[in-house]
């Protein structure tokens, strides 16, 4: 059995204030640590899209109503030359709707054939929709699409664990 | 009277003209605030009155743009809508030599109805 290669392993955890200039910030310090790794530039971009948009759906999505716990959620990106995970940690209370929501969007865009045809018929959705749609709701069918990877949901007691797979 | 300008956030989109061919808007920097229709559907009304007015299209240049969140793209399908409702020829122009750039806008071929309304074009 050959020995494991970790000369490329990395991770990235961080507890991160639920403050929206702070996703820009993350999205960009990822990108830049990936290109200080990595020489596939477009890689690294996709990498910080997908970060970029979790952490939007959590500040978005996530219940900060909670005063008593500080306020704040968790991004972890870790992997190694093949592969990459970006999970994003909120909090949620009982019964949030929300949660319902993100895990019907994921099971949609596992319907399509493509995350391409998810994304294209989210599109469309969009247009159509009479009135700006506010929270169009594209954010997970984009990381499916231009990052390419799988999305998965669950609930962790009083957490909602975002977590987007990526194949460098 | 020419329509200003933008700055918002992280954002600079810089009006000019194309010796009088086009409205040119330069997209700069990042489009990353929350709610970017806020700023850019106005915006976007009052240049696609401007080119109306001169009858003129409206060229969109993104070659510069660094990045922008899922709620920049809906804020574009809805200018790909209002520029065809009011009969404003719309270009977007990209970089297809950036991974993103190509799989964000190659995506929004779906709004291209062959009737010279909305055109995508790359940039070599």
């Amino acid at each position: 059995m050959s020995e494991r290669d970790d000369s490329y392993s990395f991770s990235i955890d961080l507890p991160v204030r639920n403050e929206w200039k702070n996703i820009d910030l993350l999205r960009t310090s990822v990108q830049n640590c990936f290109a200080a790794v990595f020489s596939d530039i477009d890689g690294c971009h996709t990498v910080s899209i997908v970060t970029g948009e979790l952490l939007e759906n959590a500040m978005k999505y996530g219940s900060w109503k909670n005063t008593d716990k500080p306020v704040s959620f968790r991004l972890l990106v870790e992997g190694d030359k093949k592969t990459t995970t970006v999970s994003v940690d909120n909090p949620i209370t009982p019964g949030d709707e929300s949660v319902d929501a993100l895990q019907t969007t994921i099971a949609w865009i596992n319907q399509h054939d493509s995350a391409e045809e998810a994304y294209r018929a989210r599109l469309l959705e969009i247009a159509s929709a009479e009135d700006d749609p506010g929270a169009s709701k594209l954010g997970l069918v984009r990381v499916a699409y231009e990052g390419n990877c799988t999305l998965q949901a669950e609930v962790i007691g009083s957490t909602l664990r975002v977590t987007a797979r990526l194949a460098l | 009277m020419s329509v200003e300008n933008l700055s918002d956030g992280d954002l600079t989109i810089e009006v000019g003209s194309d010796d009088e061919k086009a409205i040119v808007c330069m997209w700069k920097g990042r489009s990353t605030q929350r709610s970017p229709g806020g700023v850019l559907n106005p915006y976007f009304e009052q240049l696609l009155t401007d080119a109306a007015a001169k009858e003129l299209p409206l060229e969109m240049h993104f070659e510069t743009l660094e990045h922008f969140n899922s709620s920049t793209i809906s804020t574009l399908i809805r200018l790909i809508q209002n520029a065809r409702a009011k009969n404003v020829p719309l270009v977007m122009i990209y970089d297809a030599r950036l991974k993103w750039q190509r799989l964000s806008f190659e995506a929004l071929r779906v709004f291209d109805k062959n009737d010279k309304k909305f055109e995508l074009r790359t940039t070599e």
